[in-house]
């Protein structure tokens, strides 16, 4: 088995609608002066449950088009996609534009709607996971493949990696890839049972971290075959997947699926540990991620592990689940934009354990130009990127 | 070339393309889902997975054995694993569902497997596997893009082997599928089935216009089995003895191709 080197894709351009804001510079904007968007929920009841607080966007129904949707999922994924669009333009035959987005929930609120309140054949519908990723395309009038991948947590990366195939494969021109994951009472009741929810901020890679809250939000980015973009935020060098192979829920002890996901990515993208500047983690701020991600990276990067900043923009957003790694890679991009890493929001006290370079407290002036971005999920789900910014 | 080395094939109406009825819709006989039993339980192993984890294991064991191709031969680091599915999920997520929507404690144990990743997981942690790893979710024009992603996998050197899984539930949703019956057709068969891929390269994306030959013979034999109906046409191009397998697939309006090379008949392929 011998990797290929991959084509680099152009990422020509990012939206997003995020806890922290619904346009790319506020979000990004957020990130740097380190604000924690993490609220007391109010669009659902969560008075039977542990954990109240998640990274809820406020003030989505502000939106005219994202309001008329029914279903939050696509409507975010709609305003994701008016503020992508206000960067770039989808100058390509309608069928030859492609939809590849990622998700851990799917239309999962409107099943639990289909259910309990809404008994007609459209309901059920859109219970079906694939609808959001469908009525984007719709939206859009993207007339080419539609896919959606659902890697649990790891979800957004791996719908990049896909979008990256299609274009290798010429199987569309344009490829308008990324992910989206929204707070419902079904998956609240979830990771509340699991008791992996925290009463404390999160905190990733910090001595005290005791868990996780959940966000919602939806990413997207454009991607092109790179010969044919002229001003891309960035480029895509390589990706990979893997699976653990060893629990339904938790990660593997030793990160094996993780590393062999990480050195296939590194691999495609012909790169080597000292050509990395920056680790966007995972980082949930739960105890084992956090301590696997940075055993990992130490055996992937060696010495130089302890030279890169490594961050993690959950304590500033939750963990928006699908949405997490596209918001991450973009986060990557930006940073290499305007030479700024932002700062692990809640990161505060080292732990042993964790001996990296986590940018504690404020944001950072550095050079970055390759990044490395890291994700896992349920089910032993990995995934890697390999971004470059600043093309 | 891609080519198939290993087909299994579980469906409601048996294992294997010869238990498929000459036509899904008489042998129904007005039955709207035609259930698919898993296999007995292993004991604690599979205490808490669903149906449709079991399914998966099930059918991943059946490729396996008609590849003649051992759990340990696919463990590690090289085979990929690609996982499609439009409905497996849907009965585990309305089992968690119901737990609260009745007032009652929805599992934190049970909660891990309402993902479409569940069942996939299952069988990654049964077989060891710790390569590629994709799954979409889609009907059959899904499992044809699932074939696709496979072939792309291994041409790109990223795997030596590559497993396409698709399971389809369909009985605690039947209501919600009744809903829908415009736009689904019954009868609604359980299925979970699996092909072992080697090889690499020549295999093209492609949009279709009109249902292959196989398409059509697999709707018609197996009846409605969503994501795993191309890999129905696949059983049934095999044990016809046909070399190569050009397998079209439908989903929400669009429908996609692809071609596959066919072993003659190996393994327990003539078993059927």
């Amino acid at each position: 088995m011998e990797d290929v080197l991959t084509p680099p894709v152009a990422i020509v351009a990012a939206g997003v609608a995020t806890p922290l804001g619904l346009g790319l510079e506020t979000f990004w904007s957020g990130l740097v002066t380190g604000v924690d968007g993490t609220s007391r929920i109010e669009r659902f009841d969560v008075s039977g449950l542990r954990v109240g607080r998640g990274g809820e966007i406020k003030k989505l129904a502000a939106l005219a088009d994202a309001a008329s949707m029914s279903c939050r999922a696509s409507a975010m994924l709609l305003t994701a996609a008016d503020d992508l669009l206000s960067h770039a333009a989808l100058a390509a035959d309608r069928g030859r534009i492609a939809v590849v987005l990622g998700t851990a929930l799917g239309g999962v609120d409107e099943l639990d709607r289909a259910i309990h309140a809404a008994p007609g054949p459209r309901a059920a519908a859109a219970g079906l996971y694939d609808s959001p990723a469908h009525a984007l395309a719709r939206r859009l009038d993207a007339r080419g493949p539609v896919l959606t991948v659902s890697t649990a947590c790891a979800s957004g990366a791996t719908a990049i990696g896909v979008g990256a195939d299609l274009l290798s494969a010429d199987a569309a021109d344009l490829v308008v890839a990324g992910g989206y994951d929204i707070l419902c009472r079904f998956v609240m009741r979830g990771f509340d049972a699991l008791r992996s929810l925290t009463r404390d901020r999160v905190r990733p890679f910090d001595r005290r971290r005791s868990g996780l809250l959940l966000g919602e939000a939806a990413g997207l980015v454009l991607l092109a075959r790179d010969t044919e973009a002229r001003t891309p935020l960035g480029r895509l060098l390589g990706h990979a997947s893997s699976s653990d192979g060893s629990h339904i829920a938790a990660p593997d002890a030793d990160g094996r699926g993780l590393e062999h996901a990480l050195r296939g990515a590194m691999a495609t993208a012909g790169i080597t540990a000292t050509d990395v500047d920056l680790v966007s983690a995972h980082g949930t701020g739960t105890a084992l991620n956090d301590r696997i991600e940075t055993d990992v990276i130490k055996r992937v990067l060696g010495a130089h592990a302890y030279r890169v900043p490594m961050n993690s923009i959950k304590g500033a957003l939750g963990h928006t689940m699908g949405a997490a790694a596209t918001l991450e890679a973009i986060m990557c991009l930006l940073a290499a934009r305007d030479g700024v890493v932002p700062c692990t929001v809640g990161y505060e006290e080292p732990d042993p354990a964790c001996d990296l370079d986590y940018v504690p407290r404020a944001a950072r002036h550095a050079r970055t130009r390759i990044s490395l971005s890291t994700s896992l999920g349920f089910g032993g789900c990995n995934a890697a990127l390999v971004l470059e910014g600043g093309a | 070339m891609t080519r198939v080395r290993g087909i299994g094939l579980l469906t409601g109406w048996g294992a294997g393309a010869a238990a498929l009825p000459i036509e899904a819709t008489r042998a129904a006989d007005g039955r709207r889902v035609i259930a698919l039993a898993p296999p007995p339980s292993d004991g604690e192993r599979f205490r808490r997975a669903t149906r449709e984890c079991r399914l998966g294991v099930a059918a991943v064991e059946a490729a396996l054995a008609d590849a003649g191709l051992s759990r340990s031969a696919i463990s590690g680091p090289g085979t990929a694993l690609v996982y499609v599915t439009a409905a497996a999920y849907g009965s585990s997520n309305r089992i968690f569902v119901d737990a609260y929507g009745k007032g009652g404690a929805a599992s934190g144990l049970y909660f891990p497997y309402t993902a479409p990743s569940a069942v996939p997981a299952e069988v990654a942690i049964d077989c060891g596997l710790r390569g590629g790893y994709v799954i979409l979710v889609g009907g059959a024009a899904t499992c044809v893009e699932a074939f696709w992603q496979a072939a792309t996998l291994l041409a790109a050197g990223r795997c030596e082997r590559a497993l396409v899984l698709a399971v389809e539930t369909f009985a605690e949703c039947e209501d919600l599928w009744a809903r829908g019956r415009w736009a689904v057709r019954g009868p609604l068969v359980e299925a979970a089935a699996c092909a072992v891929l080697e090889g690499g390269g020549g295999v093209r994306y492609a949009v279709a216009t009109a249902p292959a030959a196989l398409e059509t013979l697999a709707r018609r034999r197996a009846g409605e089995t969503l994501a795993c109906e191309p890999l129905v046409g696949l059983a049934l191009a095999r044990d016809a003895g046909e070399q190569h397998a050009a397998l079209t697939g439908q989903w929400r309006g669009r429908r996609t191709a692809v071609t596959l090379g066919l072993p003659a008949a190996t393994g327990a392929a003539a078993h059927a």
